[in-house]
């Protein structure tokens, strides 16, 4: 029996198809889903948390389904939602024993006590909330999802807005969890942390599944290199052998090739003879990126938030 | 069960926590008792305070009551009843929660303003009025606080729950029994007064005080509580986001 399992999971929100006939099973391991902004990603935690009605298709958690066997399936799981939601008027200490309490988990106080210290949040328990900063009050959420030691723990985007280092330290925990024994299902758009921490990749684009396996495995799909280059005015798709075109990011065209040295002048030729002009060539070894934009394909722009755009903003505004 | 506890011990935490909001829903209530309670000349009755006290102590429960369908608004926008939602603990227990949490805090208010009352010249009921009294207002109070919570779980957002609050609660108070008799009434009001469950809730209190035994609005307050209390329960039970 698989920790998660669903089968063509769907839901539409009116006309619109925010997670399309997802097909996944989980089980022990750190599985993220990877997608953009608005691909489905929260819509599928919520339906697998029991929190909203698949429209379609049927999902398990621990072997019960997750529309008829609701609370055998609240038992089994912890959730941290996307939005940070902790009392700010209470104390540390006084959050994590509510979820105790709620959970009625037994020895409640040395419970709560272990879930913070394995935080790190022992010498600021008795503080209230309110004085604490964004990452301690993620780790608080984490110690309130930890209280009551569940099966499968679902995290919506846990580093959403944290530092670099205080990223780490929420993945490193993840991590011993993990070690423990627990399924851990979360979803990022950060691929670096997908690439670095977690067993298992979906990438997820518009409600569909594009890519699915370990972040090695959906690396090697593509060549050994990959050139990135800079181009300035059109660019049309070329053909040169050895080297496989992977998909465009604003003025960026990624390609992939097994030995990008020697790929390189062949590629710099091509691009010149078809009339656009090439700013700058880089060559490095693939990343989840490269896979992101080949499984999902010529994103014209990235969906609904441009960054691009957004850049130039903001250097307007200085 | 446990849940149920929890809950509420949350809900008063925090209110204990915020001082201002202690004193400021007072304000309301105790404005009417003493400006209008003993300002007010009347005819139909010698002692007005005493006549409108057990309006006044129903309307601090009513306020308390819809005021409080906005704890649910707010843990709705602010995420945590989605996470409460997800907890194995039965989710009508959210909802007793704060039923009782909501009622408790109205019951404390109204101890607040029948001291005031007393203070400015209402008169002692023996112990035995005043337990009935408090059963009558639990009992108002768990159903505006039940049918408030419901509400809130289905409204967007706070501010259309602020107009649906004020949308209701003046007129509820205004066609109710609180300031006048039936008797006083026009006919077209003692109508209205008649259909408002305000008005049962009024006039239980107010044969208590009365020194008599409120059988028929009880048992009305009864019924209706205990239906809309399992309409709720049944909505809260099946509630998704
Ligand atoms: N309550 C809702 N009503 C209507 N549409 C919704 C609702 N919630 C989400 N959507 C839509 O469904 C799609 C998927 O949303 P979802 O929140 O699952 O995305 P996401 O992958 O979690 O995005 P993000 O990274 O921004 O959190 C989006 O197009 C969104 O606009
Ligand atoms: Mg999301």
């Amino acid at each position: 029996m698989n920790a998660i399992e669903t089968t063509d999971l769907t839901r539409y929100y009116g006309a619109l198809c925010a997670v399309d006939h997802l097909t996944l099973s989980v089980n022990n391991e750190i599985f993220a889903l990877l997608g953009p902004n608005g691909s489905g990603k929260t819509t599928t935690v919520l339906m697998l948390t029991t929190l909203l009605t698949p429209t379609e298709g049927s999902a398990s958690v621990c072997g019960h389904d997750v529309m008829r066997e609701g609370e055998l399936v609240r038992k089994s799981l912890s959730y941290v939602p996307q939005d940070m939601a902790v009392d700010i008027k209470l104390t540390g200490r006084e959050n994590v024993r509510f979820f105790a309490d709620l959970y009625g988990v037994p020895h409640a106080a040395d419970r709560v006590d272990e879930a913070l210290a394995v935080m790190e949040l022992t010498d600021r328990a008795d503080d209230l909330i309110r004085t604490y900063s964004g990452g301690m009050r993620r780790r608080l959420e984490l110690a309130q999802a930890l209280v009551h030691e569940p099966s499968v723990l679902f995290l919506d985007e846990p580093t959403i807005g944290l530092d670099v280092a205080a990223r780490k330290r929420i993945w490193e925990h993840i991590r011993a969890l993990r070690k423990k024994g627990m399924t851990v299902f979360v979803t990022t758009h950060y691929m670096d942390e997908a690439d670095q921490f977690c067993d298992r990749v979906g990438i997820i684009s518009r409600g569909r599944i594009a890519a699915l396996g370990t972040p090695a495995e959906l690396k090697a799909r593509l060549m050994k290199d990959v050139i990135t280059v800079k181009v300035e005015g059109s660019f049309a798709p070329l053909e040169v052998d050895g080297i496989a075109f992977v998909g465009r990011n604003g003025d960026e065209v990624s390609f992939t090739a097994e030995n990008g040295r020697e790929a390189l002048p062949l590629l710099a030729d091509a691009l010149g003879k078809s009339g656009c002009v090439v700013r700058s060539m880089s060559l490095r070894e693939p990343t989840l990126d490269d896979v992101f934009l080949q499984a999902v394909g010529q994103q014209e722009e990235p969906q609904g938030f441009e960054y691009n755009k957004f850049r130039i903003m903001l250097r307007r505004r200085k | 069960m446990n849940g149920v506890v929890s809950y509420m011990k949350r809900d008063f935490t925090k209110w204990f926590r915020g001082r201002v909001a202690v004193i400021s829903a007072l304000i309301m209530p105790a404005a009417w008792l003493i400006f209008v309670g003993l300002a007010l000349p009347v005819q139909f009755t010698g002692n007005y305070l005493d006549f409108i006290t057990p309006g006044i102590l129903v309307m601090t429960m009513l306020s308390a009551g819809l005021s409080g369908g906005a704890l649910l608004m707010f843990d709705k926008i602010l995420g945590f009843l989605n996470r409460f939602l997800a907890l194995p603990t039965p989710r009508s227990s959210i909802l007793v929660g704060k039923i009782l949490f909501i009622t408790g805090r109205g019951l404390i208010q109204t101890t607040i303003i029948l001291v005031i009352a007393l203070l400015i010249g209402a008169t002692l009921l023996s112990p035995v009025q005043y337990g009935l009294t408090y059963f009558i207002l639990f009992l108002f109070g768990v159903l505006i606080s039940a049918f408030a919570t419901t509400i809130a779980l289905y409204l967007e957002d706070h501010d259309s729950y602020a107009a649906f609050n004020t949308m209701i609660s003046m007129p509820l108070f205004f066609t109710s029994s609180a300031l006048m008799p039936y008797s006083v009434m026009p006919s077209w009001l003692a109508t209205i007064a008649h259909l408002n469950p305000l008005s049962y809730a009024i006039d239980a209190v107010r044969d208590v005080t009365a020194g008599g035994f409120p059988a028929g609005p009880v048992l009305v307050l009864l019924i209706l509580t205990g239906a809309v209390l399992a309409i709720c329960m049944h909505v809260f039970r099946k509630v998704t986001v």
